[in-house]
C-alpha cells in the first residue's frame, strides 16, 4: 500500500509542477507587458490573467498539497482505502482535464473573464469570446471544483479509517477524533491507545469545509453554463458574487491547511522532536472548521449595495476573520518553538521550511490588514493585495510544496536527493528574488495602484519597470529546481557539496548573462524604437481633456473639426461636428475621455481599424481632446 | 500616498520589523543551542492564545468605527448619478462644490464595475463596488478644489482599464 500512496503522490507533484512552470512564464510575461517589455493585446493579457489566475492557484498549489496529503496520511498509518483510492485517482483527472479546459477556454478561445469570473461577465464579452469559449471555460473550472469534492471525499474516507484508533465506529464521532476533539474532551471522543497525529486535523478540517464550499459553487457554475445558451436564466449578481466567495475564501485554505499539516509532519522530523503543542491548539481548529466558511463576504468589504444587509453581513465578518487568525497564530507559536533551540540542521527543506513560517508569519500580518475593513477601503482591488497573496501563495504555501519535495525527494523518487546545496540556492533566491518582486506590488498598491490593469497608469510605470529584472530572475532561479529534480528522478550521481555549488553557480552565472542582455537589449531597443503611440498619446493629452472639463473648448480649431469629420464622421454621431455615422457608438452617448478616444484611434477596436498609420500622434491628441470635450453638447 | 495607506505602511513596517526580531533569534537558537523546556512552552501557548486574543481586541475596537457603511449626506447634499457600462461613466453632473456633501447613487447597465476617485495628482480618494440591478450610494466631501479622476476599480472586461472620467470639485 505505501507503495500506490507513494506513485500516487508523485503523479500529483509531477502534473502540479508542469503546471507551475507554465503559469510562471505566464506570469512573467504579464509583468513584463504592464512594464511595457513586450506590450501583449489587451484581450490576450486579461487572457493570460484568467488562466495564470486559476492554473496557478488550483492547479499548481491546489494540487501538490493535495497530493502531499495522501503521502503524509500513509506516514502517520492512515492508509488510503478502497473508495479513498477510488476518489484520489478521479481527483487527478479531473483536475488535469479541468486545467486543461481552462487553458484552451483562455488561451486558445479568448476567454478573458478573470479568474473570477464575476458574474454576469462572462456573458458580456464586448466581442472578445463566444459561447463555447463560456461554456468551456465554465464546465472546466466545474471539474476543478469537483476534482476538490472528490479529493475531500478521499480524505474523510482515509481519516477515519482504522489508523485513527477511534474506539466508537459511529462516523460523526470518528470525524470529531481526526478533527482533534480527543484533545478537548477525552471521554466522548476516546481513542485507543494514542491521541490522533496532529497532522490529521487540519487535513479533516478543509476536507469538511471544501464540501461545504464547493457545492454552492458548483450550482453557480451549472446556472451559469445553461445561462449561456439560455439567457433569459438569470439570477442575482449580489448572490452570485457572496457565491463565489463563499468557495473563494475557504478555496485559500484547501492550500494552506494541507501546507500546515507539511509543517506539522516535517518541522517535528527535523527538529528531532515533537511538535511542542499544548491542547489548547485543539480549540484553535475548532474555531478553523467554523469560520473559515464564515468569512467569504471580507473579499466584498466595499460591495454594500442600498436595502441590501450586505452591510451588516460585512461588518461581522471583521471580527470572524480575525478569529480565523488564531489557527495561524497558535501554529506558528508550535512550530517555532519546536525548532527553537532544536538539532535543526540547515538543509535545502528545513531552510524552505523556516523560510516559509517565516513568509506565513508576515505574510499573513499583511492579510490581517485585508481583513480590516478601515484599512480595505484603501488597498481595497489594488496590487498591494496581489502583493498579498503572491507572498503568501509562493513564499508560504509554495515553501511547504518545495520543501517537501526537497524532503520526500528519496523516499518518493528511490533516490537520493541530486545536490542539496543547488536546493539551498534556489529557496533563498526564490526568497530574496520573491520578496522583491511582492513587495513592489505592495508599495505600488498603497500608492493606489489598481490590480487587473493590463495597463497601469503612467505614474506606476517606472516601479513596473523596476521590478522587471528580479521577476525575471525569480522566474529563471526556478531552473535550479528543476536541474535538480531531473536529476535526481534520473538517479544521476549525488555530487558532493563543492562541484555542486559550482555547478549552480555556473547555472546563474548563465541566468545573471540572460537577464544582462535583457535589460541591455530593453534599454536599446526603448531608445531606438519608434515611440509606443498607446501609452505616450494616453499621457499627452491628460492636459488638454483636464483643462476642457465641463466647458466647451475654444481651443479646437476648425481644422480638427475638418479632420473629424473626415476620418470619423462616416461612423460616429457627434452633434458639434454634425456628422451622423451610425456604424460605431454615438460619441454623444459615450462621451469618452480623452485617453480613451486616443487609445481607441490608435489601436483600433472590433471592427474600427487602427490610425495608427493614417494619422499622426499630433493629429491622434488633437482629436482625442476635440471629441472628448464636445460630445454630448 | 494617502493618510490611511501611509499609516498601513508604518503599521506593517513595525510589525514586519518585530517578526524579523523573532525568526532571527529562533535561527539563531539553533546554531548556540541551550536547554529548552518543550513541555513548559508547550504549557505556555495558552498564554499565548491569550496575548493574541487581546491584540486582535484592540485591533478590532481601534479600526471598527472607521467602517465606510451607514454614511448619509444630508439635507443640503448635492446628488451625483452615476452610470457605469462596459467601458464608461455617465455622470448627471461633472462639476460638484468643496465642502459640501456629495452623494453618489450608482448603477451598471451591464456588470460589475467598482467607483475609484484619484485626486488630479493621483492620490487615492475612496471607492465602492457597483453590482448590477442593486443602487449603491457612496457620500464623500471633497475638502479641495480641483479636477479628480474616477476610475474602474472592479475588472469589467477588454476595456477596463481605460474606463475613465473625470469630476471638477470647485470652490
Amino acid at each position: 500500500m505505501r507503495d500506490t500512496a507513494r506513485r500516487l503522490t508523485l503523479q500529483y507533484v509531477v502534473a502540479s509542477t508542469i503546471i507551475l512552470l507554465a503559469a510562471g512564464v505566464m506570469g512573467v510575461i504579464m509583468r513584463d507587458s504592464q512594464a511595457n517589455v513586450g506590450r501583449l493585446g489587451t484581450n490576450t493579457w486579461y487572457a493570460l490573467m484568467t488562466a495564470h489566475g486559476l492554473g496557478a492557484f488550483l492547479g499548481w498549489a491546489g494540487f501538490a498539497v493535495m497530493g502531499f496529503a495522501f503521502w503524509i496520511l500513509q506516514e502517520v498509518g492512515f492508509e488510503l482505502r478502497r473508495f479513498g483510492l477510488l476518489m484520489a485517482r478521479l481527483t487527478w483527472w479531473l483536475m488535469v482535464v479541468g486545467v486543461g479546459g481552462i487553458l484552451v477556454s483562455t488561451i486558445v478561445m479568448h476567454f478573458a473573464g478573470s479568474w473570477v469570473f464575476l458574474y454576469p461577465i462572462p456573458f458580456h464579452s464586448a466581442g472578445q469570446w463566444g459561447k463555447w469559449a463560456t461554456a468551456i471555460f465554465l464546465s472546466s473550472v466545474l471539474l476543478a471544483g469537483l476534482s476538490i469534492v472528490t479529493w475531500c471525499l478521499s480524505i474523510v474516507d482515509t481519516v477515519i479509517g482504522p489508523g485513527l484508533h477511534a474506539v466508537s465506529t459511529n462516523i460523526f464521532n470518528r470525524l470529531g477524533v481526526a478533527m482533534g476533539f480527543g484533545y478537548l474532551w477525552p471521554k466522548r471522543f476516546a481513542t485507543n491507545p494514542e491521541q490522533v497525529p496532529y497532522v490529521v486535523i487540519p487535513l479533516t478540517v478543509i476536507a469538511i469545509d471544501m464540501v461545504i464550499a464547493t457545492l454552492p459553487l458548483a450550482v453557480l457554475l451549472v446556472e451559469m453554463i445553461i445561462e449561456t445558451f439560455a439567457p433569459s436564466v438569470h439570477v442575482s449578481a449580489l448572490l452570485a458574487k457572496n457565491v463565489l466567495w463563499w468557495f473563494g475564501h475557504p478555496v485559500v485554505y484547501l492550500l494552506l491547511f494541507p501546507a500546515v499539516a507539511i509543517y506539522y509532519y516535517i518541522v517535528p522530523k527535523l527538529a528531532n522532536r515533537k511538535l511542542v503543542a499544548g491542547n489548547v491548539i485543539a480549540i484553535a481548529w475548532v474555531i478553523a472548521v467554523i469560520a473559515n466558511v464564515l468569512v467569504f463576504a471580507h473579499h466584498i468589504y466595499l460591495d454594500y449595495p442600498a436595502g441590501t444587509a450586505q452591510a451588516t453581513i460585512n461588518t461581522a465578518m471583521q471580527p470572524i476573520t480575525f478569529a480565523l487568525t488564531i489557527p495561524s497564530a497558535l501554529s506558528l507559536y508550535s512550530l517555532f518553538f519546536t525548532i527553537y533551540r532544536s538539532d535543526w540542521k540547515w538543509t535545502g527543506a528545513s531552510t524552505a521550511l523556516f523560510l516559509g513560517l517565516v513568509s506565513w508569519l508576515t505574510a499573513g500580518l499583511s492579510g490581517v490588514v485585508n481583513a480590516t475593513i478601515a484599512f480595505d477601503v484603501v488597498v481595497h482591488n489594488t496590487l498591494w493585495v496581489v502583493g498579498h497573496f503572491h507572498h503568501m501563495a509562493l513564499l508560504n504555501i509554495g515553501f511547504a510544496i518545495f520543501g517537501a519535495i526537497y524532503y520526500f525527494a528519496p523516499e518518493l523518487t528511490g533516490k537520493a536527493l541530486y545536490s542539496d546545496a543547488m536546493a539551498k540556492w534556489h529557496i533563498w533566491l526564490t526568497f530574496v528574488f520573491g520578496l522583491i518582486s511582492f513587495g513592489l506590488w505592495m508599495v505600488q498598491g498603497l500608492e493606489g495602484a489598481p490590480r487587473r490593469y493590463a495597463v497601469l497608469p503612467h505614474r506606476y510605470l517606472s516601479l513596473s519597470q523596476a521590478a522587471v529584472p528580479f521577476v525575471i530572475a525569480l522566474a529563471l532561479t526556478q531552473l535550479l529546481f528543476v536541474y535538480n529534480i531531473v536529476q535526481t528522478m534520473r538517479g544521476a550521481e549525488k555530487k558532493p557539496r563543492a562541484v555542486a555549488t559550482a555547478e549552480a553557480m555556473f547555472l546563474l552565472a548563465a541566468i545573471a548573462a540572460a537577464i544582462g542582455v535583457g535589460v541591455i537589449g530593453f534599454f536599446l531597443g526603448r531608445d531606438t524604437a519608434p515611440k509606443k503611440s498607446g501609452g505616450t498619446a494616453a499621457s499627452t493629452v491628460t492636459t488638454p481633456a483636464a483643462t476642457s472639463t465641463g466647458a466647451t473648448t475654444t481651443s479646437a480649431t476648425d481644422a480638427t473639426k475638418a479632420l473629424f469629420v473626415q476620418s470619423c464622421g462616416t461612423c460616429h454621431t457627434l452633434k458639434a461636428a454634425g456628422t451622423s455615422g451610425a456604424v460605431g457608438p454615438n460619441l454623444d452617448d459615450l462621451k469618452p475621455s480623452a485617453a480613451r478616444v486616443a487609445k481607441q484611434v490608435t489601436n483600433g477596436g472590433k471592427i474600427m481599424p487602427s490610425f495608427k498609420g493614417t494619422l499622426t500622434p499630433a493629429q491622434i491628441t488633437a482629436i482625442s481632446a476635440y471629441v472628448s470635450s464636445n460630445a454630448g453638447k | 500616498m494617502g493618510g490611511t495607506a501611509t499609516l498601513i505602511a508604518v503599521f506593517y513596517g513595525v510589525v514586519v520589523l518585530i517578526s524579523i526580531g523573532v525568526v532571527v533569534a529562533v535561527a539563531a537558537s539553533t546554531i548556540s543551542r541551550g536547554p529548552m523546556d518543550a513541555v513548559k512552552a508547550a504549557h505556555r501557548e495558552r498564554n499565548w492564545l491569550f496575548i493574541v486574543i487581546a491584540l486582535l481586541v484592540v485591533l478590532l475596537f481601534g479600526t471598527i468605527f472607521f467602517i465606510p457603511y451607514g454614511k448619509t449626506a444630508g439635507r443640503n447634499a448635492q446628488v451625483v448619478h452615476v452610470t457605469a457600462f462596459q467601458f464608461g461613466w455617465l455622470l448627471s453632473q461633472k462639476t460638484v462644490r468643496e465642502n459640501v456633501p456629495v452623494e453618489f447613487v450608482l448603477h451598471s447597465q451591464d456588470v460589475s464595475h467598482d467607483f475609484g476617485v484619484y485626486n488630479a495628482k493621483g492620490v487615492y480618494q475612496f471607492q465602492v463596488g457597483i453590482v448590477p440591478d442593486y443602487t449603491q450610494k457612496v457620500v464623500h466631501t471633497f475638502k479641495t478644489p480641483g479636477r479628480y479622476d474616477i476610475l474602474c476599480l472592479e475588472y469589467c472586461g477588454l476595456d477596463h482599464d481605460s474606463m475613465q472620467a473625470s469630476l471638477e470639485v470647485v470652490p
